[in-house]
């Protein structure tokens, strides 16, 4: 870096350019040269990657697969046996949950299942939540709670949310139990973190749809394969703010459990994760919010539930159907995650004292729950919310689409148009355009300069992966999908951050909308957008700015209201005016939160390709769809990682640009 | 006391009896069929199993994907796919047999229909539909920004091929191929014309409600023959395969292998299963177009041709 | 002599990359801090010999950076020196088994931490029972003396509060009353009052007089005022750069100082509160007369007014007989320094 900046300023169009960024000038223009020169200059293997260099890693992988599931032995027992004894055991925790919400107590199977005693009927879990929430926090959670389950009843939707309810929650336990023993194994072992952080980057990027079959095939078609898709997507997160958090416990409280004679195990569970577990419930309410977003995933594999109510609906584009369930699901989200943070005491609220009267409530209500569920029992009819009773919006949202389609889809056509015209099809060009010889030697270059040889060789390798596999073309659509859908998602996240830190009414209402838009379904309103804007690279473009555009607002917000005070006011000295401020102070303090907020938004980004695949794109996500479609496990596992390294290359850049500010 | 318990397994033991007197089930574990998103396959699927119920076996239904029902099948974690439709799934369902983990049970007498369809009202800006050959004028009618100046063609997901970039070539239509990821992607297109009386041509399959709801008309390409797919020499084009429309196909119905020995009852019902288009577009509309239940649809034509399905159980 | 309950001998604690080529079987192989240092190798203490005296306080102080939290890390088990030993009650206390240290630790030390190191999630009593918890006493009896415990800490009625409810002072009370809750023979106190306020620490240190008074425990504390020291020291070791530059009382730190950096250390020390009379008296004594009498071990302070009032010199009695004298003149030296030393600073 020194010797870099040491180098003369030199002058480009009358304006003083820093020579250190003269290179990545230089290769700019070279990559529009190279772009724009008619492709038969080149030789053929520079064209197109030749199909007989190509390594066949997606038939030794099936090949292994195969090899794997059939003839694999664990001792006497076939890999397939041992995994199919882990999914039967896995799928008692599961079954116990359903029985409680949703199926009851069943004698016998399938439809000679006789029940024997129903499931908790809606009132009765509605007044054993309410209270509890009480008790936990206060009425504000409780009327919150109530609320939500009265909208999953009021609507309809209660069986489907309940099975849904019971799958997400044990997937959501054995994430967090998970991730929390791996991210305690990490901690205690070095060696054990950097051999699992690169799978952790792989199981949180790559698409689900890339390793359902081999899961299928491992764990059997069901509610358990679906569980363990969901618990391999969710954990990451939760093993990294494990690591983190324990690792933040101050120093001097180790000393102490050591001064008090604490045994290893007392050091963990009685000063390690008591202290650690704000950070913990970070990683919790990341682990709940994933599980639901895989919810419609699981749903195709036998999971059931509201992801199943939401396809279908689509299917017979009842667009109004598809909101209620697809909003079942952030409800049940939002509820989820506000119990979880309530279970964890508040050390700012005064002891004990007062909580027998609470102990009474509680009981009571419980109590009562109790013989509600009974009565339940012996007068069924009584369980279920009366169908007379129920709402619908649903006529409304689907005329609401079929209004603003009739009124205004010419307007929205010419939108359309043009950024189709303007900026989505030269990128793409552009980007097909590029020889892969010199993109991987740029990012192989890139690396060296940023980050040593270390990064150079991880990240070149990578890239070169993508080109040795044969999916050059699908990744380079990729990421001109995704590269395009991330700027235009920082473009409007981070001056609506930066505006809403100034308002904080709009930041509660910016909170509630990009929450929705998390947890809802992107299903649910890729659809309509596709009645809008037709199927295509724009529709797929919007399905993953909405859904991205949450961390580039998030982390923006939390970085410019971050800046120390102290700051604030030695610019207010000097005479900053409010935009000086702004623009001298904030903003600069604010970059590597905001780097970290463009690093989750591109992840998040690249988590969308499954779903728009969907919708008609032709990237990775669709060959890793499509993939599945033919049973191809190679293919789609390739492809996955594809995308996973995509992921992975911003991400190792971008940690480095927060490593050297200012570089 | 004990009198009174004795009647009561007395009375148990009747209902079993009942219960079996049109057959013996062999095996009390649930038949599990799968339940995929169309509506079409889950009246097929209620229909089944409500037939199944009835001759005495116990049924489960598992909502699966139609892509991923397969392994599922392969590994007997399910046991029937009631509508596996030759135009969408064959390549899946060879691989599937060909594993020797399911069975193919032949045709369920419904005809799967696919091809170019239009709405009604595209006749007026293309005269001379549904004859393909209008088409050939009409590219600048259909066309978009992304395929200007050719006509666009929606397309299903590109996982159900169709080999229409190559109809398109042989036939020399003015037409580019835009895929739809998924068929609630490619009728909300529909939708989303129609309402506006926009131009659109799409892939549009046959039983569905589509058709029903909206007016059109299939385009009449050349009829499609086996030798149309195979030699280059057939047809108009004497240079190109694929110069005729798209097959019909069979819907055909599978099951995982292990069934025939499980529950021989059952597999016999399932492969004499026959249905026809026509019944399944009136069943389909009732539910889609008239709200009424999937349960309750199925549940009646099976109350109402008793007739129909015993003659499946005797043979 | 009894033997001491901690000492050190030749401890050493090194870091960097090649500290393990410079120890052979538990002993430094050079006695030159410049040869670590070429060789990449920070020293945090170097050759380090002390002895603690049971029921003594012994006050480690430097500046930061000093090498005075490593050492008491190192004298209170956790963390192993380099090289060296730690003796605790003439035995290794690195080659006792884990087993055997936690037991040490649970029942014979105690330490009260810089920043408190209260756990957010227990109450007032839920920490200071923290220590018998561990120890898997039952309930009734560890709450019984974490009642005891915070009685005596002055904090009865604010059993149920949570940490974060609590002053600064208070905190460290709990701090205090949990670290002395296992009835240790060792106490250690990592610079306790350095984040509290001067006022608040003032009245702390007080509270470990009165506690030291009641308990006669060990007392290893660590700070780095030499006010604060001089307060509750019985001896005091002063470190520099890892090493100690000179143990003594506080009295013979200033009469004495081995080195510059002691002398630099003590010289604006409250000299009247320090000194004895013994100390600044002149050995040859006059026959009198004489304004009074004083003994050898008082301090200045004591006298001063009785010496300022009076206008002859003052008698130094020890054992009944006279062993010097004190005038007014000796008086300013205490307060404004001895005249040459005026002069060269």
């Amino acid at each position: 870096m020194k010797k870099a900046s040491a180098l003369p300023a030199g002058v480009v169009f009358g304006k003083p350019v820093n020579l250190r960024h003269l290179p990545w000038l230089i290769i700019v223009i070279l990559s529009v040269i190279l772009a724009e020169l008619p492709r038969t200059v080149f030789p053929r293997w520079v064209q197109k990657y030749p199909t007989g260099w190509r390594l066949s890693l997606a038939d030794w992988i099936s090949a292994f697969m195969h090899w794997l599931t059939v003839d694999a032995h664990l001792g006497p027992l076939t890999v397939s046996g041992f995994t199919r004894a882990l999914s039967f055991l896995l799928d008692l925790p599961l079954q116990l949950a359903s029985m409680v919400l949703a199926t009851g107590v069943l004698k016998g199977q399938g439809s000679e299942a006789v029940m024997l005693f129903p499931p908790v009927p809606w009132f009765a879990l509605i007044i054993a939540i309410a209270a509890l929430s009480w008790t936990l926090r206060g009425w504000r959670l409780a009327v919150g709670m109530t609320i939500g389950f009265l909208y999953l009843a009021v609507f309809g939707q209660w069986t489907s949310a309940m099975v849904t309810l019971a799958s997400v929650l044990v997937a959501a336990l054995l994430s967090a139990a998970g991730g929390l023993a791996l991210g305690l194994l990490c901690v205690r072992s070095a060696t054990f973190g950097r051999l699992l952080s690169p799978l952790l980057d792989v199981a949180q990027t790559m698409p689900v749809f890339a390793y359902l079959l081999p899961m299928l095939i491992l764990f059997g078609f069901g509610p358990v394969s679906a569980m363990i898709a969901t618990v391999i997507y969710a954990i990451p997160p939760m093993v990294r703010v494990t690591v983190v958090a324990i690792q933040g416990v101050p120093d001097e409280l180790r000393s102490l459990g050591s001064m008090t004679g604490c045994t290893r195990r007392q050091m963990t569970w009685r000063i390690l994760l008591p202290t650690a577990l704000p950070g913990l419930m970070v990683g919790v309410n990341q682990v709940i919010m994933l599980s639901l977003n895989v919810v419609i995933i699981a749903s195709m594999i036998g999971a059931g539930g509201l992801g199943w109510d939401v396809l279908g609906a689509l299917r017979r584009l009842d667009i109004g159907g598809g909101l209620e369930a697809g909003l079942a699901i952030t409800v049940l989200a939002v509820m989820l995650d506000r119990f979880a943070q309530a279970l964890v005491p508040d050390a700012r609220r005064s002891g004990p004292s007062g909580s027998r009267s609470h102990h009474r409530v509680i009981a009571g209500a419980l109590a009562l729950a109790g013989l509600l569920w009974i009565a339940a029992a012996l007068w069924p009819a009584i369980a279920h919310y009366p169908e007379s009773a129920r709402l619908s919006t649903g006529p409304f949202w689907n005329d609401l689409v079929s209004w603003i389609n009739i009124h205004f889809h010419d307007p929205l056509d010419v939108i359309k148009t043009f950024m189709l015209l303007h900026v989505l099809m030269p990128v793409k060009r552009f980007m097909l355009a590029l020889p892969w010889p010199w993109v991987v030697t740029v990012v192989t270059l890139a690396g060296l300069w940023m980050g040593g040889i270390r990064l150079a060789l991880t990240v070149g390798l990578m890239c070169g992966f993508m080109a040795v596999v044969g999916l050059w073309q699908p990744a380079m659509i990729t990421l001109y999908l995704c590269g395009v859908s991330v700027v235009i998602a920082m473009l409007l996240g981070v001056p609506v951050g930066v505006i809403a830190t100034q308002r904080p009414w709009l930041m509660k209402s910016v909170e509630v909308f990009i929450d929705t838009l998390q947890t809802l379904p992107a299903f649910v309103y890729l659809i309509p957008i596709v009645m809008l804007f037709r199927v295509g690279d724009f529709t797929a473009m919007i399905g993953i700015v909405l859904y991205a555009i949450a961390p580039a607002i998030r982390y923006t917000a939390h970085g410019i209201s971050h800046v120390p005070e102290s700051l604030i006011e030695a610019g207010t000295m000097t005479g900053c005016t409010r935009g000086q401020i702004l623009r001298r102070i904030r903003l600069p303090h604010a970059l590597p939160d905001m780097l970290l907020g463009l690093n989750q938004t591109i992840l998040l980004a690249l988590s969308m390709l499954v779903i728009t695949a969907l919708v008609g794109t032709r990237d990775l996500g669709q060959v890793t769809y499509a993939a599945l479609s033919k049973a191809d496990v190679g293919q789609g596992v390739v492809a996955g990682l594809c995308v996973a390294f995509i992921g992975m290359i911003s991400d190792r850049f971008i940690r480095q640009a927060i490593r050297q500010p200012g570089s | 006391m004990i009198r009174n318990l004795l009647c009561i397994s007395l009375l148990g033991g009747l209902c079993l009896m009942g219960r079996s007197a049109i057959a013996a089930p062999e095996s009390h574990d649930p038949i599990k069929i799968t339940l995929n998103d169309w509506t079409g396959e889950l009246i097929t699927a209620h229909i089944m199993g409500d037939i199944l119920k009835k001759a005495g076996y116990n049924i489960d239904y598992v909502p699966a994907d139609y892509l991923a029902q397969f392994s599922g099948m392969e590994n007997g974690d399910l046991t029937v796919a009631p509508e596996v439709w030759a135009t969408t799934a064959q390549e899946a369902l060879q691989a599937a047999v060909k594993t020797g983990k399911v069975e193919d049970l032949g045709s369920s007498g419904m005809q799967a229909r696919e091809e170019w369809w239009f709405p009604e009202y595209m006749k007026e800006k293309c005269p001379g539909l549904p004859n393909w050959e209008a088409l050939k004028k009409c590219g600048e009618v259909f066309s978009t920004p992304e395929t200007d100046p050719k006509g666009r063609y929606l397309g299903g997901p590109s996982t159900w091929g169709g080999h229409d970039e190559e109809r398109i070539e042989a036939l020399d239509l003015p037409f580019e191929v835009v895929h739809a990821g998924t068929d609630a992607a490619l009728f909300a297109e529909l939708k989303s014309a129609y309402e506006r009386k926009a131009p659109i041509i799409l892939w549009i399959y046959t039983p569905h409600w589509v058709p029903i709801k909206y007016k059109g008309e299939f385009v009449e390409f050349p009829r499609y023959e086996p030798g149309c797919y195979e030699d280059p020499g057939w047809g108009i084009n004497k240079d190109a395969k694929y110069d005729c429309g798209k097959p019909y196909g069979p819907i055909w119905k599978a099951v995982w292998s292990g069934m025939k020995d499980k529950w021989p009852g059952a597999y016999a019902i399932i492969k004499n299963y026959k249905f026809d288009n026509k019944t399944m577009g009136e069943l389909d509309a009732r539910v889609d177009l008239n709200g009424e239940k999937v349960e309750d649809v199925a549940q009646d034509w099976v109350n109402k041709h008793e007739d129909v399905w015993k003659a499946w159980l005797s043979k | 002599m009894q033997h001491p309950v901690l000492a050190c001998r030749k401890v050493s604690r090194l870091y960097g990359a090649r500290a393990s080529e410079f120890v052979t079987d538990g002993h430094l192989t050079t006695d030159n801090v410049q040869t670590l240092q070429e060789a990449g190798i920070t020293p945090a203490i170097f050759n380090v010999d002390l002895d603690i005296e049971r029921g003594k306080t012994f006050v480690i102080m430097g500046l930061s950076g000093s090498g005075k939290s490593t050492l008491l890390r190192c004298l209170a088990g956790l963390t192993p020196p380099s090289a060296g030993k730690i003796l605790f009650e003439s035995k290794n206390l690195f080659e006792f088994s884990e087993a055997d240290l936690i037991q040490i630790h649970r029942h014979q030390m105690g330490m009260v931490f810089q920043h408190f190191a209260l756990l957010p999630h227990l109450t007032v009593l839920g920490n200071v029972a923290f220590p018998l918890e561990i120890q898997g006493r039952p309930r009734a009896e560890r709450e019984e003396i974490a009642q005891r415990m915070i009685r005596l800490v002055g904090l009865e009625g604010r059993e149920h509060r949570f940490p974060a409810q609590l002053s600064g002072g208070q905190q460290q009370r709990v701090g205090i009353a949990r670290s002395l809750a296992g009835d240790p023979d060792v106490w250690f106190l990592d610079e306790p009052f350095s984040a509290l306020d001067p006022l608040i620490r003032r009245e702390m240190q007080a509270e470990v007089i009165r506690l030291q008074g009641m308990l006669k425990k060990t007392i290893v504390f660590i700070t780095h005022d030499f006010e604060e020291a001089v307060r509750v020291a019985d001896r005091i070791a002063i470190m520099k750069d890892g090493q100690v530059e000179q143990v003594g009382t506080a009295e013979e730190l200033l009469v004495s100082p081995a080195t510059d950096y002691v002398r630099a250390f003590t010289r604006d020390a409250p000299r009247a509160h320090i000194l004895t009379a013994r100390s600044i008296m002149t050995t040859s004594p006059s026959a009198g007369p004489f304004g009074g009498e004083v003994n050898a071990t008082d301090r200045v302070i004591s006298f001063a007014r009785e010496l300022d009032a009076s206008s002859l010199p003052l008698a130094v009695i020890e054992n009944n007989e006279i062993i010097g004298a004190i005038d007014r003149t000796m008086l300013l030296d205490i307060l404004i320094g001895p005249e040459t030393q005026a002069v060269g600073a």
